[in-house]
């Protein structure tokens, strides 16, 4: 029982994060391997806001504090997307090696301004809940719901706004939505920073139990990029899908094998499924 | 081209720059495979990192002098090279970069869990050295980057760099000549781990440490953005581009809080206005001196 | 024996076939043309020869051996070589120095030419083809017309025993037609067999002595240039897409 729960909640978190990374891929044709450090911007973020701007007020300003975090995460996105990768956005080497040395370097700014063992957030949600005779931490719990709430949300956001449905069109069929006017460098920057405040949302609600330092951006980096190119680097359903596979097969190699090997299973998910199938489970070709 | 008759008496200088030898040996061996392939190896870490450890537990505890710890670690590596090039040969672009990082991700997390062995956090210290004084461990070092330099040249100059060149125009042209691109690309792969190993272990003792950092996201992440900066496929840019880097490097150790983030700071720069890297900015394309020098580059009309 | 037979050769993409059950024999000395719509699977043909694809079922046997699980570089090596519809020139590098590449095949350099002798066949082969003057260019400055010249060098320089060009004289003026029109009979003259895919057809059928024409798939007729141009089926399966000449001037 704790099992289902605990890999329920992994997926959802890894669903926030996984799925802004394919969708930026699907519609920018861009690797943002600075996404993990949105995530890890999130977490950060809601505590100096908490803390500077509002000095501890209470769990209200606390969401207020997530909310700005989620916001600016979502503006610095575009900043790096028009300051950083637009300038060379062609050759896809320049994109992978800059977004990975921002990576690297926010992380060591982080290192620089909070220390390498990193800051604490408080709970959003006190207390733990008892389902089925197993103690579950109510922070954690509620992960759930939000993503149930956001996914659909996206969902119909592209299916149904026009917005999402230009965004949609790039992200199937680029050439064919240029020709029907869609302005693919909007599209981009909306996808840019609504993938990257996902991530950042993820990064703020699991911060106030999990550990908060400065190189929390780079696992969960490769675990989204595991997820896609399991679930199909341009399909939303099957991230979606591979996110929760991903998080229960954590949950059960740590409960069945050891703890210390679940950081391992996404790198040999990526490992095993790049090795047995180099064209892939990808929907997507690299140009 | 090796110029580098550094005699110093400073002890300072002399770490300095014996660290930006090493650096350029990692540089070099980096460059020859992603350089010319232009296939991004992000997980450089796994031969440097791995080589540097695996000579610094020969040493610690099974007391292999480091003359014989370093070449075994680096024929490690070179075999581990053979390995993973044969498991990513399909793989191109951002699916290549990814599982070498994957793979390096992976050692780095071993590292911990056999923290018996590797120390974990703190690393192997109180590694044996090559010789008595720093000035002699400084000369082994430049020793060996000038014979990684002079071997890497002529191997990126002869048939096999060539051929490198070929497979990142076009690997379906390239087996059209005759040419089994899969072997090439292997072999070059071993290559460029067996020198990597090489660096990884001259490191290791002559800072008498290895420690996780050698196997972190970190040190893959500076190699690359150190080559492309000097040039990719120039094997003499990224040498250049290591020394003058890592000596900036050391020289900001004034403001050591700051410093990592200012010389992440400033390579992020500097590939946001040379992406394709120092060596290849118009400026040096256009001379044919600088050219020649350079690049090597002989025109013959 | 023929020296390049291919029996019965099915491919299938999922739920299409994209060929089926193709067979053709090529003789020592014989220049072979291919012609069909687009679409038809001509190029598909010519990568299930040469390696670059899977097929299903059939087999392509070259001089007497099964080249069925024979990579690309191997089959070159084996003397069957082709030229590419979309050419793939080795762009960042002078155009001597992609020459040397099909030197360094273990064909090539079985022949026990020394360096200077390599560079004099290169250069030789480069002059024949009118790239002369372009050997230490760069080949990133090489037009589109001189790229195709430069595949077809390039798998000139491989030794091949059996050359297979895919639509070769597309993207030229009628010079460089010509031009190649002239290689190709000369290097058949001194041995080379040839097998032809093109779609200019007035120029096609001056060079070839046997055509087979492949539509959706399937061999549908198979003579001399002469028969094929009168034959119903041909006629029929042009007229669908395209307006051709069918003269032989």
């Amino acid at each position: 029982m704790e099992i289902l729960i605990i890999g329920a909640v992994r997926g959802a978190l890894y669903s926030l994060i996984a799925i802004g990374f394919v969708l930026v891929f699907s519609v920018g044709g861009i690797l943002n391997l600075a996404h993990g450090t949105y995530y890890m911007l999130g977490a950060y973020l809601t505590f100096i806001f908490y803390t500077m701007v509002f000095n501890g007020g209470g769990t209200s300003c606390l969401v207020l504090s997530a909310v700005l975090s989620v916001l600016s995460v979502a503006i610095f996105a575009c900043l790096i997307y028009y300051a950083v990768l637009r300038p060379h956005i062609e050759s896809f080497v320049y994109v992978m090696v800059m977004t990975l040395a921002l990576a690297l370097f926010v992380g060591e700014v982080m290192s620089l301004l909070f220390g390498v063992s990193g800051t604490s957030v408080p709970s959003f949600v006190e207390g733990s809940i008892r389902i089925g005779g197993v103690k579950i931490i109510n922070q954690q719990l509620i992960l759930i719901p939000i993503a149930g709430l956001i996914l659909p949300g996206l969902w119909y956001f592209l299916k149904k706004t026009k917005m999402g449905q230009s965004i949609d069109a790039v992200a199937q069929e680029r050439t064919g939505a240029i020709l029907m006017g869609v302005s693919v460098e909007t599209a981009t920057i909306v996808t840019s920073a609504l993938s990257a405040g996902l991530a950042a949302l993820a990064g703020a609600l699991i911060a106030p139990v999990s550990s908060v330092v400065p190189d929390m951006w780079l696992f969960p980096l490769i675990k989204a990029f595991a997820i896609a190119i399991l679930g199909g680097m341009g399909s939303l359903v099957g991230s979606v899908v591979a996110s929760f596979v991903i998080g229960y097969a954590e949950v059960l190699s740590s409960f069945l094998i050891s703890e210390q090997l679940t950081e391992l299973v996404a790198l040999v998910v990526i490992v095993l499924v790049l090795i047995l199938k180099p064209s892939g489970i990808m929907g997507y070709k690299i140009k | 081209m090796a110029v580098f008759t550094l005699l110093s008496d400073n002890i300072f200088y002399i770490e300095v720059i014996k660290l930006g030898i090493i650096y350029a040996i990692f540089v070099m061996s980096w460059d020859i495979l992603s350089g010319y392939t232009h296939e991004i190896n992000f997980g450089f870490a796994f031969f440097i990192g791995g080589a540097g450890y695996l000579s610094g537990i020969l040493n610690s505890f099974f007391s292999f002098s480091p003359y014989l710890a370093v070449p075994l670690a680096a024929f490690a590596a070179g075999v581990s090279g053979i390995l993973i090039g044969y498991l990513t040969l399909r793989l191109k672009g951002p699916y290549f970069s990814m599982a070498t990082l994957a793979f390096a991700s992976v050692l780095f997390k071993l590292s911990f869990i056999f923290y018996r062995v590797t120390g974990g956090e703190e690393g192997i210290s109180g590694l044996g050295v090559f010789t008595d004084s720093p000035t002699g461990d400084f000369f082994v070092a430049w020793g060996i980057m000038v014979a990684v330099y002079f071997i890497l040249s002529l191997y990126a100059r002869s048939k096999h760099g060539i051929i490198l060149k070929a497979i990142r125009a076009d690997e379906d042209g390239t087996q059209s000549a005759g040419i089994n691109t899969a072997y090439y690309k292997i072999e070059a792969f071993a290559l460029s781990g067996f020198m990597a190993g090489i660096g990884g272990g001259v490191f290791a003792h002559s800072q008498m440490h290895i420690g996780p950092t050698m196997l972190s996201g970190h040190i893959s992440i500076i190699v690359v953005l150190l080559a492309m900066i000097g040039g990719m496929g120039s094997i003499v840019g990224p040498l250049l581009a290591a020394i003058g880097l890592s000596i900036l490097n050391e020289s900001l150790r004034v403001v050591e809080e700051y410093r990592i983030v200012i010389y992440m700071g400033i390579l992020i720069l500097l590939i946001y206005v040379a992406p394709d890297g120092l060596l290849n900015l118009k400026v040096i394309k256009n001379s044919r001196v600088l050219s020649f020098i350079f690049l090597g580059d002989r025109r013959s009309t | 024996m023929s020296l390049l037979e291919v029996v019965n050769l099915t491919k299938r993409f999922g739920g299409l076939v994209a060929l089926e059950r193709i067979s053709f024999e090529v003789q020592r000395g014989e220049i072979l043309g291919i012609i069909g719509p687009n679409g038809a699977g001509k190029t598909t043909l010519f990568n299930c020869i040469t390696g670059f694809l899977q097929y299903d079922s059939g087999s392509v046997i070259l001089d007497g051996h099964d080249i069925a699980h024979d990579k690309p570089y191997q089959i070159v090596n084996r003397g069957l070589t082709r030229t590419w519809q979309l050419v793939k020139p080795f762009f960042g590098m002078r155009v001597m120095e992609a020459m040397m590449v099909p030197a360094y095949s273990r064909r090539a350099s079985s022949r026990g030419l020394s360096k200077k002798e390599n560079e004099q066949n290169i250069v030789k082969i480069l002059e024949d083809m009118g790239l002369g003057d372009k050997i230490w260019m760069e080949v990133d400055s090489l037009n589109q017309g001189e790229l195709r010249l430069l595949d077809i060098s390039r798998a000139l320089a491989t030794y091949p025993e059996v050359l297979l060009l895919d639509e070769p004289f597309s993207g030229l003026s009628h010079n460089e037609i010509e031009n190649i029109s002239n290689v190709i009979r000369s290097v058949n003259t001194r041995g080379l067999t040839l097998v032809i895919i093109e779609h200019r057809l007035r120029e096609l059928m001056r060079l070839v002595q046997k055509v087979i024409v492949i539509n959706f798939g399937q061999k549908i007729a198979e003579g001399t240039p002469q028969e094929i141009v009168q034959e119903p089926k041909v006629i029929e399966a042009y007229l669908g897409g395209r307006r051709q000449k069918f003269g032989l001037a």
